[in-house]
């Protein structure tokens, strides 16, 4: 019984341990407004044009496990989506920044820009809007 | 003689669109970057038809694919588009896509698809001058970019009323939120290139209307189109076509069902449909759809069982890799007619009601 329960506290610890370091946060201009999960998928997937999102490079880590977060989609579901919107002059897909630091300076130029970095990249320059786990 | 000419010319302004844009994009540096980029889309296909009496097509108007004219083509899905977006300012943009794919002339002589300027009134109203492809039906106006299907190609019994080339006109388009639904409403007015089923008289330029809504609530959207054209000069010929369409796609599959009833004066009227369904695992998605065309009337023209047809279709989608996937589709394709049927061209007279063809495609689709 005892042993059991060491066992699960070491699984909670370790858990907590697993959210934190994949720990992502949406962040907006300080001057903006919070917004809603579905509100981030809709402006990633192309389906609004109320805000400017901001992307990380396409072959980063946290690119992909962004969208698997934020929309429930993998990179080809992501592109197929977006594709659509291209090739029907609807519109560009979001800019990608090389790391987390450009996307702060993005963010933090633009009231109406939206990005995404590693909770532990979140600094006064930017407000975060919401956290994905 | 005259659409000869007429095409060829549009094919050189075309080419001269498509090279001008390779110069462009090879002397394209960091200042034209920020006005100016290129996005490309492609197919090289293949496809065997085990029925020799017609051959299978990738679109209504293609007049060549597999089967009578040899059991193997490359032509049903093969093609490739090159497109220039322009950013002129905040709000007015500009596109210019050149697609090259078997038209309606049996060749790939390169085609303006879409050609547009775009400006944004607000961040929900925008008014678009040039040419589109319509959205008639789901998925209608990306028919060409594999890599956005979930099949090889848009089911040819669902797509057979969809005689539109192109359109040429202004469009409006407002996108609007209302509590959780989002929509898309678009509506077009202008000249259409139209290919009509059964139609051994080519293109003919009509004018043309659309309103369609396409309408997001989470992982389901839906759409509701018509479409009008009307020709009025030596061919007296107009089409009313009412769709609808919904898809439900919550990641890990996904289910797309859409139906459609159009009027034609001369062909009379037709019922179409299909319902689709893919299981992700991965980068590996099987599918499999059903599809059926369906006349329901006559029109003037006497062919009371136009186009009839149905397929039962399955496949596998693979994204081996970033930008690529690769699709296995097996179809097997009823005639409920011999008089132009959706999928076939140059029906043989040795054809009759009931023939099955059996059909294996393989695609590699790409974008960047």
């Amino acid at each position: 019984m005892k042993s059991t329960g060491r066992y699960i506290l070491v699984l909670l610890v370790l858990g907590i341990g697993q959210v934190r370091a994949d720990e992502l946060v949406v962040i907006v201009n300080s001057a903006a407004a919070g917004m809603s999960k579905e509100q981030i998928a809709d402006v990633y997937l192309g389906r609004s044009n109320d805000l400017t999102p901001i992307d990380q490079a396409a072959s980063s880590p946290i690119y992909v496990e962004f969208y698997k977060k934020a929309t429930g989609r993998d990179l080809a579901q992501v592109k197929a989506i977006w594709s659509r919107i291209i090739f029907t002059g609807r519109g560009l897909p979001p800019k990608q920044m090389v790391d987390s630091a450009a996307v702060k300076k993005a963010v933090a130029a633009n009231p109406k820009a939206v990005g995404y970095i590693e909770k532990s990249a979140v600094d006064a320059s930017i407000k975060v809007a919401l956290t994905l786990d | 003689m005259t659409e000869k000419r007429g095409h060829s010319s549009r094919s050189i302004v075309a080419t001269s669109a498509l090279a001008l844009a390779l110069a462009i994009k090879a002397h394209a540096g960091q200042t034209v970057d920020q006005y100016l980029s290129f996005s490309e889309f492609g197919t090289l296909g293949v496809v065997h038809s085990d029925y020799d009496r017609a051959d299978f097509t990738g679109n209504v108007v293609q007049p060549t694919g597999a089967g009578f004219g040899g059991s193997w083509s490359f032509t049903p899905d093969s093609d490739l588009g090159v497109q220039a977006n322009l950013t002129l300012t905040d709000r007015l943009t500009g596109v210019v896509q050149v697609l090259s794919r078997e038209n309606a002339s049996g060749n790939f002589s390169p085609s303006l698809e879409w050609g547009n300027l775009k400006y944004d009134f607000t961040t929900e109203f925008s008014v678009r001058i040039g040419r589109i492809l319509l959205p008639t039906f789901q998925l209608a106006d990306v028919q060409n970019v594999g890599y956005a299907l979930p099949w090889v190609r848009i089911p040819l019994e669902f797509n057979y009323a969809d005689s539109t080339e192109h359109s040429d006109g202004i469009e409006l388009l407002y996108q609007m939120k209302t509590g959780p639904i989002s929509q898309l409403l678009q509506a077009q007015v202008g000249y259409s290139d139209e290919n009509s089923p059964g139609a051994d008289f080519g293109t003919v330029r009509a004018g043309s209307e659309l309103l369609s809504d396409t309408l997001q609530y989470g992982n389901v959207s839906g759409e509701l189109v018509y479409q009008h054209y009307e020709h009025t000069g030596y061919l007296q010929i107009r089409q009313d076509l009412f769709g609808m369409g919904l898809t439900y796609d919550p990641g890990a599959y996904f289910v797309m069902t859409a139906c459609n009833y159009a009027d034609n004066s001369i062909f009379g009227g037709a019922v179409a449909g299909y319902i689709g369904a893919g299981v992700r695992f991965g980068n590996v998605t099987p599918y499999g759809f059903y599809a059926i065309t369906h006349a329901t009337s006559e029109g003037t023209s006497d062919l009371a069982h136009l186009g009839n047809e149905h397929t039962v279709a399955a496949g596998l989608r693979w994204d081996f890799v970033s930008n690529f996937d690769v699709k296995l589709q097996i179809e097997r394709v009823t005639l409920d007619s011999v008089d132009d049927t959706a999928a076939f061209a140059d029906i043989q007279a040795g054809a009759r009601p009931g023939d099955k063809a059996h059909i294996v495609s393989l695609t590699m689709d790409f974008v960047f």
